[in-house]
């Protein structure tokens, strides 16, 4: 197996925000299942990483939480993408390919003169 | 605005965080067993299921704290729990707590009333507009009763024209009117101005309006404008007395306006009237005469001025007038003119003595900080084990170190809060204190500016407590973790620094009490100095019936009416008085026993001339009736009194008293000779320069105060002078303050336009010659007193700390056979060093410290042998009595039980 990576917060706060917008409301849980299983097991989320990205993007406005029964029967905090929560992420994603490109363009093989 | 929510969110998490951690850990929960339901599915065994579930979730502890971090603000709750910490160990050491508190309450309380006097009289800005540029000027010259002779007409002329630094100098002159309404007379201190006086005090109306250049002149009406204060306190702030007249003398005057308040020089003033309102001041004797010197001046800078050109600019000025009037300006007696900034005049007299207190408050408090950083070490030490144990738990060396800060900061916060409730009463004392000394007594607040001070006053000590303690550098815990937490260095250095606290305390105590035991013996030595009055039960009532205007009337003729209507009415009053019961004397006479009227003038005796380049002699001029000598208890040591036979009609005869015969006739006898007033301030006071025989000499009084030397004074018959200022003096065979009444009835009824004031019995005038320094010394004892107690706590605890942390030791001396005296003794000896070298110290402290208070003391050396070998051998007894405590206490260890607990 691949050495897991450490995840870092931005584009942490990122994944949440696009699984949230891909699949809708969510726990906490299947927001780890679902990254997890998205980066082909890559990255590994523990409690200590992902509750306290979720609480800061709530806090900010991107997301909101409210308890409800799982599919399960199991009463769960539920987030969901806000409003403002959709137009962070196209912006986000925006920046995020825009330096994509640009770390590509350094890293890309030096072309012969 | 996504900041300011998300913060707004933290701060609401922070006082919400209990209710949010129970959905933190449901949340929690449910994870972990949504996981583990996956791992069974997966078809794992269900305890195995539940572990893989935490180890690839982390811990869910850290994944609370993680998730606290984020939704709080973690220093804030961490500075909570300090605080909680905090309490809780202070709590649990309720003795040191209180010992700490108090004595940083009693310091900070007293450098806080301190503060704020000194803020309030010396050090805060004028309310006059733009005050830093006011300048007072001061004409003095050699001799008694010349520290200022004002200035003349002429002379101000001279200034005003000459000094182009100055942008305006105003004139005031000091005067007492009499404020007259219905049946009802109130002596007015008053300050008569030019119209320009407003302008350059930079003083703005409360009402009304002030004067102006249209004020000055013959011409003008006659206006008032009332002082701030007097407004208050006479008419209760009525504004409708603007605009209304009042009989100031029996003259109409207009009141114009009220200033705003403002503290005036030398002393209170209740009103400001323009100089129309005396006849006097504006006639040419006054505008012309060179000599005549009745005006205060204050000059303000010109925009760019400095003092130093102002000063340079006056002394040229004064160079050439003195040189071409030769006549005023006697050589040998050093005329002069000093231009000085109106603040620091105003605070001048105040300084020393409250620069002392502040000195010696501030002294105090760092005893009082060297005791709790001294009890904060040796609680330091005993808690070692306790840091070892917090720091292996994973509180680092900053952590400890805030952790300490927040206890300090506890300490000295409540301290500052007992502090300020001291500072409340210690204000109130020292003001009265203050009023005696400067006129900005009333300007005196416990406002922001002190109280900022008295907070940074405690957070500063709190700094330094915190980071005096040492403590273990971050890597050497493991070390003291190693030896079992138990004990940690109970270092050397540690060490020398208490003792160093304890040898600093005990040496400011000993100057501390230097200086108080000087203070007292000055007050002890001041009220034994003899007045020269054979007896006390005297009461004095000064009273003038003439005003000073009428004073002042130029017409001779005008003039005579009026003072021989006066000595009718004080004959009525003597004689009626002497009438009461209990009365043995009644006196008349111009000046009061015990006081000054510092009317002085030049004199000369027949047949002595002057040698060259010795000041011209001057006396003040005093007038007594035959009864004034036995009435006052006043001694006659040679000749006669005044008979009834000495008036108008009969020569001219004085009784000069003791100074002046020594003065004057040093080798022979005075009965018979001739003396004369002369100069050139003689031809205003409508006092004749005839010669005059002298028929007797009197005793010296203590006229000028208790602690200034006796000056020339010659008496002359009331009946043969105008009656200049009056008054009576009473003499009763016992307990003369209860005539008082009866006797202010009397003059009330036969004078009832004119105001009564200062009635005051021979032990009061002598009481408030001494008051002022007995709450000198009062106050510096109490600090001296303070700093021994604290200096005395400062001992016990670390001799006392240092033997617990030797009880092994002791316990080994012991059972080797040392007995407890042995124990004892070295104890002592451990104490007896510190007590020696802090005695050493302190006592060479105080022979430079001593120098600086000179100027309070009063017949005795700043140096006094008496008084240091006392203070030394106080200090050393209780020193002593300090270090028998803890020795008492190392010589009962047990030496069996103490080698065990090791």
């Amino acid at each position: 197996m691949a050495e897991k990576l450490e995840v870092q917060q931005g584009t942490l706060a990122l994944m949440i925000l696009r699984t949230l917008d891909v699949l809708g409301s969510l726990h906490g849980y299947g927001i780890a299942r679902r990254i997890e299983e998205t980066s082909k097991n890559r990255i590994n989320l523990n409690y200590g990483t992902l509750y306290p990205a979720l609480l800061k993007l709530e806090q900010e406005g991107f997301i909101a939480a409210e308890w409800r029964q799982s599919e399960k029967n199991r009463r769960a905090k539920f987030y969901g993408l806000t409003p403002a929560g959709k137009k962070q992420l196209a912006r986000e994603a925006r920046e995020w390919n825009r330096t994509a490109d640009l770390i590509a363009a350094f890293l890309a093989p030096r072309r012969e003169a | 605005m996504r900041l300011l929510r998300a913060a707004f969110s933290r701060l609401a998490g922070f006082f919400t965080g209990h209710r949010a951690d129970g959905d933190l850990n449901e949340e929690l929960q449910a994870h972990l067993e949504m996981e583990t339901a996956e791992n069974i599915r997966r078809g794992m065994k269900p305890d195995e299921a539940r572990r893989q579930a935490l180890l690839s979730s982390g811990g869910v502890t850290q994944a609370a704290e993680a998730v606290r971090a984020q939704r709080g603000l973690p220093w804030l709750e961490n500075l909570v729990a300090d605080l909680r910490y905090a309490v809780r160990t202070l709590r649990r050491a309720p003795a040191f707590t209180t010992v700490v508190v108090v004595t940083l309450a009693l310091g900070i309380g007293a450098n806080t009333a301190i503060f704020s006097v000194i803020r309030g009289v010396l050090l805060k800005p004028l309310p006059h507009r733009d005050g830093d540029r006011l300048m007072y000027l001061r004409q003095s010259a050699d001799g008694p009763g010349a520290d200022n002779i004002l200035f003349s007409v002429p002379e101000v002329r001279e200034l005003r024209d000459g000094v182009r630094s100055f942008s305006g100098v105003a004139e005031y002159s000091p005067f007492f009117g009499t404020l007259q309404e219905d049946n009802n007379a109130t002596r007015i201190e008053t300050g008569l101005i030019t119209g320009n006086y407003f302008e350059v005090m930079g003083l703005s109306a409360a009402l009304g309006r002030l004067t102006g250049p249209t004020d000055d002149g013959t011409g003008a009406a006659p206006v008032m404008v009332l002082t701030h204060e007097f407004w208050v306190r006479h008419f209760g702030a009525d504004s409708s007395i603007v605009g209304k007249r009042v009989t100031v003398d029996g003259h109409p005057v207009s009141v114009i306006g009220v200033v705003q308040p403002a503290p005036y020089f030398p002393g209170r003033m209740d009103v400001l009237m323009n100089m129309v309102n005396s006849p006097h001041h504006l006639s040419a004797f006054m505008v012309q005469n060179r000599a005549h010197r009745m005006t205060e001046i204050v000059a303000r800078l010109a925009p760019g001025a400095t003092a130093a050109q102002a000063r340079a600019q006056v002394a040229a000025i004064r160079g050439r007038v003195e040189s071409d009037n030769r006549a005023f300006y006697d050589p040998a007696s050093h005329y002069r003119v000093a231009v000085l900034p109106f603040k620091q005049v105003m605070g001048e007299r105040a300084q020393l003595t409250l620069w002392l207190l502040m000195a010696s408050a501030g002294f105090v408090l760092i005893i009082a900080s060297a005791n709790v950083v001294n009890l904060t070490l040796m609680r330091g030490v005993r808690r070692e084990s306790e840091v070892v144990v917090r720091a292996a738990l994973g509180a680092g060396v900053a952590r400890l170190r805030r952790l300490l800060l927040v206890e300090n900061l506890l300490l000295t916060l409540l301290g500052a809060a007992l502090g300020i409730v001291v500072a409340i009463f210690g204000v109130r004392m020292l003001t009265a204190l203050a009023a005696r000394y400067s006129p900005r007594a009333g300007e005196i607040r416990l406002d922001a500016v002190v109280l900022t001070f008295t907070l940074g006053l405690s957070v500063a000590i709190a700094l330094l407590l915190s980071f005096l303690a040492s403590l273990p550098r971050e890597g050497g815990f493991a070390a003291a973790i190693a030896a079992g937490g138990r004990r940690m260095s109970a270092g050397f250095g540690k060490n020398r620094l208490q003792r160093g606290l304890v040898v600093a305390q005990i040496a400011v105590s000993v100057i501390l009490l230097a200086g108080a035991g000087l203070l007292t013996r000055t007050m002890i030595r001041l009220s034994d100095v003899r007045t020269g009055l054979k007896t006390e039960e005297v009461l004095t009532m000064p009273v003038s019936l003439l005003t000073a205007t009428q004073l002042s009337a130029t017409k001779p003729e005008e003039f005579m009416a009026l003072d021989a209507a006066a000595k009718a009415t004080y004959e009525d009053m003597r004689r009626e008085i002497r009438a009461l019961p209990g009365v043995v004397e009644v006196g008349l006479g111009s000046t009061m026993p015990l006081t000054s009227s510092q009317l002085h003038l030049e004199i000369k005796a027949e047949g002595q001339s002057l040698a060259p380049g010795q000041p011209v002699p001057t006396a003040e001029l005093r007038t007594a009736n035959p009864e004034y000598f036995r009435a006052a208890g006043i001694p006659l040591l040679e000749g006669r009194e005044f008979t009834l036979a000495d008036n108008m009609t009969s020569g001219r005869v004085v009784i000069i008293n003791k100074t002046m015969a020594d003065r004057f006739f040093p080798h022979e006898d005075p009965i018979g000779k001739r003396i004369a007033w002369t100069g050139e301030v003689l031809k205003f006071t409508g006092i004749s320069g005839d010669w005059r025989t002298v028929v007797g000499v009197s005793g010296d009084t203590q006229d000028g105060g208790l602690d200034a030397p006796p000056v020339g004074a010659v008496f002359m018959p009331f009946a043969q002078e105008p009656v200049l200022f009056g008054g009576l003096v009473v003499r009763a065979d016992s307990n003369v303050s209860a005539l008082a009444g009866a006797a202010t009835r009397i003059v009330k009824r036969l004078a009832p336009l004119t105001p009564i004031q200062n009635v005051m019995t021979v032990a009061q005038i002598k009481d408030q010659s001494v008051a002022p320094r007995r709450l000198n010394a009062e106050l510096i004892a109490l600090f001296g007193i303070l700093a021994v107690v604290i200096s005395a706590v400062g001992i016990a605890g670390v001799l006392g700390f240092s033997v617990s942390t030797r009880a092994n030791e002791i316990g080994i001396r012991m059972s080797l056979g040392a007995d407890s005296g042995r124990v004892q003794r070295m104890i002592l000896g451990e104490g007896g060093r510190l007590l020696v070298t802090g005695l050493a110290l302190g006592i060479a402290g105080a022979f430079i410290a001593t120098s600086v208070i000179q100027g309070l003391l009063f017949g005795i050396a700043p140096h006094d042998p008496v008084t240091f070998v006392v203070v030394a051998l106080m200090m050393a007894a209780i020193g002593i009595v300090a270090c028998w405590i803890p020795a008492i206490r190392a010589s009962r260890i047990d030496p069996a039980i103490t080698m065990r607990a090791a």
